[in-house]
């Protein structure tokens, strides 16, 4: 009995001694914040360092996923890139990035720009690059600082070194001028490319973003033209008696997708660049225009009102396969599809109101993103997160182009000389 | 005009049955009356001592920590908890050395090119004034990060459980016993969490941990589970989340859970970060 009290007594001990298993977790909500990053002006030359620097904080702050610290709050005022950072200092102000840089002009003229980027928290340097630059060139080089710094911390591309080109509209709205001009995508360096002496529309960047597809009125009837940036030439694209427009790439580049009018159809055509050899893909009687290829060339999404209504249409590069996608309310046009494949951007219209609006490739999930009254003419950035897009003011004051984040967060007015509409946004450059 | 009544009479006429009324209220005095008003009064005050907690209620039950701490038997060690532990003190990596900064991944790229010059003769074109946007809705950073907060609904209060009989040291992991200390550790790390929400595909962004705290609630050990470890090496979307979470891990701490039970907290694994609910996926 008093070996079975015993026992008894040790395999109670056994049940109470801690087993120390591993507690688990599972956080599924968050609390979406931009985060905390501090730039200080960049060491060296003290004008260059602070424009370069300036222009960091101004994109990623405009991205609307970082909140740069205001540098009069730095506790810590850094005199070599190369010195590992006092972290607790950083952490003090709830800073959770920290970028160091400097400028320094090189022997043989060019501007050198180093940067690091400093995990706060983590005490470490997660990324480190230097450029070279032609020293009037430093803009350029702040952007692809702004560019290296959000993919490192959200894990997609960035959109900073990108320009972007639009129709500038200047004088009175019964004789509008509207001249294609380009500009960076923070508003920087806007230089007009044609002289308003016809007018023009429907801009698109070809995928090196060096040559611009668009239809102008010249000769009083609406063509596709070309324009080469670096050149400066344009050229009419083909050589047909009726109306052509609504131009867009192929991702290759080697095609434009365009609206050709005859008879007072219009239906969608693919040119081929080289051969300048015209395919018909589409023959319906109705409308059909606005083509858009998909980010892997095999696919295009359009719109028709071969139903009745204006609708989006997908149908496969060879013209096969046509059907409709979207059946939301109003009327749909306009569709871009995102250079990353997954969302195709839309305008929604819907008795007077015009609205921008996302949709996944085959239509479902559909959600609209703007409801400015009337937005139009999406277009995407290169990493498919951001869209800009033309707001018309009320009455006629004018318009201005906007842009938006796929979630529809952060709307934002894009800086413009004047108004503007038809934004077209270039691949990153090359 | 001489037909029609006049204002003043028709409101003398409107008030005349109240004035009727009153003398007969006024002609019977009663203890009984005397003693219901102050029956009705002791009502009324006792009414308004009673709903005033009961507004005060929902209030309290916000206060999410404080709530859990006091499950414990012993003090509130959290509000005495030491600073921050010193970086050495971290089992991460150590920062480079001042004298021998590492070499960083160091990239040259080609000179970027000349800035194109347009052959197109705009040269008599005025230098474009830039116009200043219209102010537009309010966008502080106020305004964004409640728009984001309405968005991402909080997590629910912790229960207040009872303190009872431990009668159970350590168990394993999810059952009544810790289901508390799990609450509780979440609703502290995800004010703190703003994970990236751009991948395309949501799996990506899912992130595993094995955090090991100190007594103290600080974070003693903190490191990836080999499979996200693997997950982050070949996608940038993946090490972007997993920074993201490291990131809520420290800036959260020290973590008030409670001390007596520390067997059951010591060691969390894993601690998943799954923001596809946040992304309506």
């Amino acid at each position: 009995m008093k070996k079975f009290l015993v026992l008894f007594a040790a395999l109670a001990a056994l049940w109470t001694a801690p087993a120390y298993a591993a507690l688990q977790v599972d956080v599924t909500q968050g609390n979406a914040q931009p985060l905390p990053i501090a730039i200080p002006d960049f060491l060296g030359d003290p004008q260059v360092g602070a424009n370069v620097a300036g222009v960091v904080r101004a994109d990623l702050e405009r991205s609307g996923l970082f909140r740069p610290l205001d540098p009069r709050g730095f506790a810590e005022h850094a005199t070599n890139i190369n010195a590992v950072p006092n972290f607790g200092s950083w952490r003090a102000i709830t800073a959770q990035g920290l970028v160091t840089g400097q400028v320094t002009l090189q022997p043989d003229g060019r501007l050198r720009v180093d940067f690091r980027l400093w995990d706060v928290f983590g005490q470490s340097q997660i990324l480190g690059l230097q450029f070279f630059t032609t020293p009037e060139n430093w803009r350029r080089i702040a952007h692809m600082v702004s560019d290296a710094i959000y993919e490192r911390i959200t894990g997609e591309k960035g959109y900073f070194d990108t320009r972007i080109v639009f129709i500038s509209e200047s004088g009175p709205a019964i004789k509008r001028v509207k001249r294609l001009a380009i500009m960076d995508e923070d508003g920087a360096n806007p230089i007009f490319l044609t002289r308003g002496d016809y007018m023009v529309l429907t801009p698109r960047f070809n995928p090196t973003a060096q040559m611009i597809a668009y239809m102008s009125y010249i000769g009083g009837k609406p063509r596709v033209y070309l324009f080469d940036i670096e050149t400066g030439k344009q050229e009419r694209l083909g050589d047909f008696p009726n109306m052509t427009f609504s131009p867009r790439f192929s991702p290759d580049g080697n095609q434009v997708a365009l609206t050709l009018e005859t008879g007072g159809n219009s239906d969608i055509y693919v040119m081929d660049l080289r051969s300048r050899a015209m395919h018909r893909l589409t023959t319906d009687p109705g409308i059909d225009t606005a083509p858009s290829f998909s980010s892997d060339g095999k696919q295009i999404v359009f719109e028709s009102d071969r139903g009745g209504g204006q609708q989006i249409y997908l149908m496969n590069v060879d013209g096969s396969g046509q059907r409709r996608i979207s059946f939301g309310a109003g009327a749909n046009g306009t569709p871009v599809w995102s250079p990353r494949g997954d969302l195709i951007a839309f305008t929604r219209r819907q008795g007077v109101q015009f609205s921008i609006g996302v949709m996944r490739s085959d239509g479902s999930g559909e959600r609209i993103i703007t409801n400015g009254g009337r937005d139009e003419g999406p277009t995407w950035a290169p990493n498919g997160r951001v869209l800009m897009f033309g707001r018309e003011a009320p009455g006629g004051r004018g318009s201005s182009i906007w842009s938006v984040d796929v979630t529809g967060r952060n709307e934002r007015r894009v800086l413009t000389p004047g108004s503007a509409s038809d934004p077209a946004w270039s691949p990153l450059i090359q | 005009m001489s037909q029609s009544p006049s204002p003043t009479r028709r409101k003398v006429a409107a008030q005349a049955p109240m004035r009727r009324l009153r003398p007969t209220t006024a002609r019977e005095p009663s203890y009984s009356i005397v003693g219901s008003l102050l029956f009705h009064g002791l009502i009324l005050a006792t009414a308004l001592i009673t709903f005033h907690r009961s507004f005060d209620t929902p209030e309290e039950s916000h206060v999410v920590p404080v709530d859990l701490v006091t499950i414990a038997d012993t003090t509130n060690v959290a509000a005495q908890a030491p600073p921050t532990p010193e970086p050495e003190k971290m089992d991460m990596p150590q920062p480079p050395a001042l004298e021998v900064p590492p070499e960083p991944h160091m990239q040259e790229v080609e000179p970027a090119p000349e800035p194109p010059v347009l052959d197109f003769k705009i040269a008599k074109e005025k230098p474009l004034p830039v116009e200043k946007p219209q102010p537009t809705k309010k966008e502080t950073a106020q305004d964004f990060n409640a728009l984001l907060n309405k968005l991402t609904a909080p997590e629910k209060p912790v229960k207040t459980a009872k303190a009872g009989p431990r009668v159970i040291q350590g168990i394993g992991a999810g059952n009544l016993m810790t289901a508390d200390i799990a609450d509780a550790l979440k609703s502290q790390i995800y004010r703190c969490w703003s994970p990236p929400t751009g991948a395309p595909d949501a799996r990506d962004l899912i992130v595993d941990y094995d955090l090991s705290l100190n007594p103290d609630g600080s974070v003693g050990r903190l490191q990836m589970t080999p499979g996200t470890a693997a997950h982050a090496a070949g996608n940038g979307y993946t090490r972007a989340a997993a920074e993201a979470a490291s990131r809520a891990i420290y800036q959260c701490q020290p973590y008030r859970l409670p001390p007596d039970r520390y067997a059951l907290w010591r060691e969390i694994n894993p601690l998943r970060f799954d923001p596809r609910q946040m992304m309506g996926q």
